[in-house]
């Protein structure tokens, strides 16, 4: 188990890992997300209360996973880097950061357009909200902090610290809905062994998660292999690589 | 959730939405802008790299010659 944990920790290997998985994340995102969007546009039956309206889950909802899940690689990341000093560590913490960013800015403008008809407003000061909003927030900052430094190792570790400390908000916007009086629905699929959607509804929605994951992946991979020729431009393997 | 059946949603109903149409696509086009952004900026972030890897082992070619 632990060589497979110091391979990770090879910049050649990681560079390689990524080219390599890049074009199959791809391909396998484009056919979920593809049966995801015919079954949950066209298939799927309207919901009893919010119509068709209900249908901008299928985005919603996953760039919302979508953008804890980054989050939470992100700090992970940043702290495998900053505890057992593995560079690669914040690479992927620094590749992750503006696709999850991208993630909470589209998770906030689709469930404004889907409050609108649902709440009667575009924006509410809810704690979902808010606190995936402050989510953003923290995305940008630790996206700032990083490129504030003149030394980068600087930067990386003080934007992994950020990102380890923000990591406390990422259960408050999970269970926001639980603890404070909130307009935001509850879960839907969460609820362990019985959803509260019926199959032709949950299983595009599940496609498109599966598919929104695979995606980040992809972009993961193309952003790592980027942060790692920067990060290793004066590395022998890399003039290799890059005559090649 | 769920109205239950198998209803099958085409025609002018579909673009319609029941009347969310205005809600329902700007999330859909928006997503579908927000993912293309995604792959064209990772895209351009490692040219970008690449190319400047390629210039750091030119200029370090140089100086070995001039050497």
């Amino acid at each position: 188990m632990w060589t497979w944990f110091y391979k990770l920790a090879s910049p050649p290997y990681v560079y390689g890992a990524a080219a390599a998985l890049t074009p199959w994340f791809l391909g396998l995102a484009a056919i979920t997300m593809g049966y995801g969007l015919v079954a949950g546009l066209v298939f799927a039956p309207p919901d009893y209360q919010q119509g068709d309206a209900f249908r901008i889950i299928y985005v919603h909802a996953p760039s919302a996973w979508m953008s804890l899940f980054a989050y939470t690689s992100m700090a992970i990341a940043g702290g495998i880097a900053l505890i057992w000093r593995i560079k690669m560590g914040h690479a992927v913490a620094a590749a992750s950061a503006p696709i999850g960013a991208s993630f909470t800015l589209l998770a906030l403008f689709t469930g404004s357009l889907w409050g609108r008809p649902m709440w009667g407003t575009y924006w509410a000061w809810d704690p979902r909200l808010t606190s995936e909003l402050i989510l953003l927030f923290l995305y940008v900052g630790v996206m700032s902090l990083r490129s504030a430094f003149e030394d980068p190792a600087r930067g990386d570790r003080a934007a992994a610290l950020l990102g380890l400390v923000g990591l406390v908000n990422v259960p408050i916007i999970h269970y926001s809905v639980l603890w404070w009086n909130s307009l935001h629905q509850g879960a839907t699929v969460a609820k362990l062994g019985k959803p509260s959607m019926p199959g032709s509804m949950l299983w595009p929605l599940l496609s498109m998660l599966l598919g929104f994951m695979l995606f980040y992946g992809a972009v993961l991979c193309v952003r790592l292999r980027g942060e790692v020729l920067n990060r290793e431009r004066q590395a022998k393997w890399v003039r290799e690589a890059i005559k090649s | 959730m769920g109205a239950g059946g198998d209803q099958i949603v085409m025609g002018n109903g579909f673009w319609s939405m029941g009347g969310y149409a205005r809600y329902v696509w700007p999330c859909f086009a928006f997503t579908c802008l927000v993912l293309a952004w995604n792959l064209w900026s990772a895209n351009r972030y490692y040219v970008a790299a690449r190319l400047r890897a390629r210039r750091a082992l030119a200029a370090a070619l140089a100086a070995g010659e001039e050497q």
